[in-house]
């Protein structure tokens, strides 16, 4: 080794490259070609010369890397309607690469396992699942080519399974996997990078997951019927003459909610329906289809009660038909 | 190991004072320019570097880059200053920083990493690190005829 002396070079040689540091987190692009030449000045005699070396080139290969992360951080819930579960992937590569997209409800320690129904891309990069604008692909199909650092948002639309019950907690784990290959780190796919360089798989194996959680927000419907009879004597007796009041309690519980709830009762044969008899929560209702909730035909009465949350107050239905 | 006279400096700037070009044969020197790829080995708990031709290079790697000079002449060589433009998509690393002087402007100024500072635009003044090197060089100040040597500089792939 040569003992170096700080002295002032006699003249500057060529300059290197100013700036030029990479902007991308995965590193240098693959295919970027990193040149080496030295330059020289030096004196003998009373002459100065400049000479310059050989220039060696050695081309960038391309790094596997991804990322996924779960974009729902606190559970999403699901009911009757389909939960919308929203990830994130990133090319944490340093070259295009595209992945290869996999949801799976089922995993170890769910309380149930949700059916899933939909896999698609935020086409339009909004964040909110669109339909028939967001691009739905089949479970397992590849992405779109991502640049490096590129981020696409993945949506899995899962469905919540009969078994299911309330407050029960599911997740749901998406997996991307370069196209190009995975594997352990390090293992080289020989001229499947960009531009035909050499592709190495980086310290993710080429693939990452990530889970969502799910919880079940379902409603419980109980409908209990009673029967009060006044009979034409003053009694409580079951005789011809005597209206019968039929009462439905509906009463819902749980977290989520009863949606489309319908109300149905049939007349006992050997009834007469009284007609005007029929109210919920002790307003009358009018028996013709109009816009009140209550119908009556000639065989039984429909109530419509529609969505009606977990909790809320009971519903009740009443009539009166008398024994004929 | 070199020992160099101190009158060399004295010598240096009274050339630099007359650039008359003499028509003497000039002393002449051969430089050849190579990259290494620093393979980091663990064996029996033990590290070990081992330096091969870059294969397969991505962003992270440690090389190597190496500059070999020779005297090819019959006449000792004064004041020999290398520079070595650090590509921009490698970073200097500090293992060597204090064996050469560094540039952090392409050249334009000189000195020891941690006596350079650094202004981006629409940032206040920091000191310089090792990836904001642009250049590096060496200043050997006489290589006797036939004498030769190798400068060399670790990096890592941005």
């Amino acid at each position: 080794m040569k003992r170096i002396r700080k002295l002032l070079a006699a003249g500057a040689a060529t300059a290197g490259l100013v700036g030029g540091h990479s902007a991308y987190a995965a590193g240098t692009l693959a295919g970027t070609v990193i040149q080496n030449t030295a330059n020289a000045t030096f004196s003998s005699g009373s002459s100065i010369s400049t000479i310059q070396s050989n220039t060696v080139t050695v081309k960038v290969d391309q790094l596997i890397g991804v990322a996924v992360t779960a974009l729902t951080s606190t559970p999403v819930t699901i009911g009757t309607a389909p939960a919308v579960l929203i990830y994130q992937v990133t090319n944490t590569g340093n070259g295009p690469d595209s992945f290869d997209l996999t949801g799976a409800p089922n995993v170890s320690g769910n309380a149930f396992n949700a059916t899933l129904q939909t896999v698609a891309i935020d086409t339009n990069g909004n964040g909110v699942y669109d339909p028939g604008v967001d691009t739905v692909i089949t479970n397992g199909a590849a992405s779109q080519v991502l640049a490096p650092d590129a981020i696409i948002k993945v949506f899995l639309l899962a469905a919540s399974p009969t078994t299911a019950t309330d407050t029960q907690t599911s997740q749901v784990r998406l997996t991307a996997a370069s196209v190009i290959g995975t594997g352990t780190p390090g293992t080289l796919f020989a001229g499947k990078g960009t531009g035909g360089v050499d592709a190495v798989v980086g310290a993710s194996g080429g693939t990452a997951n990530a889970l969502a959680n799910l919880i079940a927000s379902l409603a419980n419907v109980t409908l209990t019927k009673s029967a009060a009879i006044a009979d034409p004597y003053g009694g409580t007796n079951p005789v011809p003459g005597a209206l019968v009041t039929y009462t439905i309690v509906a009463h819902v519980t749980g977290s989520g909610t009863a949606g489309g709830l319908t109300v149905t009762d049939a007349f006992p044969t050997g009834t007469t329906y009284q007609a005007g008899s029929l109210t919920l929560g002790g307003a009358a209702l009018t028996d013709t289809a109009d816009s009140d909730a209550g119908t009556v035909s000639a065989t039984g009465i429909t109530v419509t009660l529609g969505s009606i949350t977990g909790g809320s107050a009971d519903k009740t239905i009443a009539f009166k038909v008398k024994i004929n | 190991m070199r020992t160099f006279s101190r009158n060399v400096m004295t010598a240096l700037v009274i050339l630099a004072a007359s650039p008359v070009l003499a028509m003497a044969a000039p002393g002449a020197v051969a430089l050849d320019s190579s990259i290494k790829l620093d393979k980091i080995v663990t064996e029996n708990g033990q590290t070990k570097h081992e330096y091969v031709a870059p294969q397969k290079v991505v962003p992270g790697n440690h090389l190597l880059f190496v500059t070999s000079y020779r005297n090819t002449s019959d006449k000792p060589v004064d004041h020999f200053v290398v520079t070595n433009p650090v590509p921009s998509p490698v970073a200097l690393e500090s293992a060597n920083a204090d064996t050469f002087e560094v540039s952090v402007d392409g050249g334009k100024s000189w000195g020891k990493l941690a006596q350079l500072t650094v202004t981006k635009p629409g940032a206040s003044v920091r000191a310089a690190q090792d990836s904001d090197v642009t250049t590096v060089r060496w200043v050997i100040p006489v290589i006797a005829p036939g004498a030769s040597g190798t400068l060399q500089y670790h990096a890592v792939v941005r």
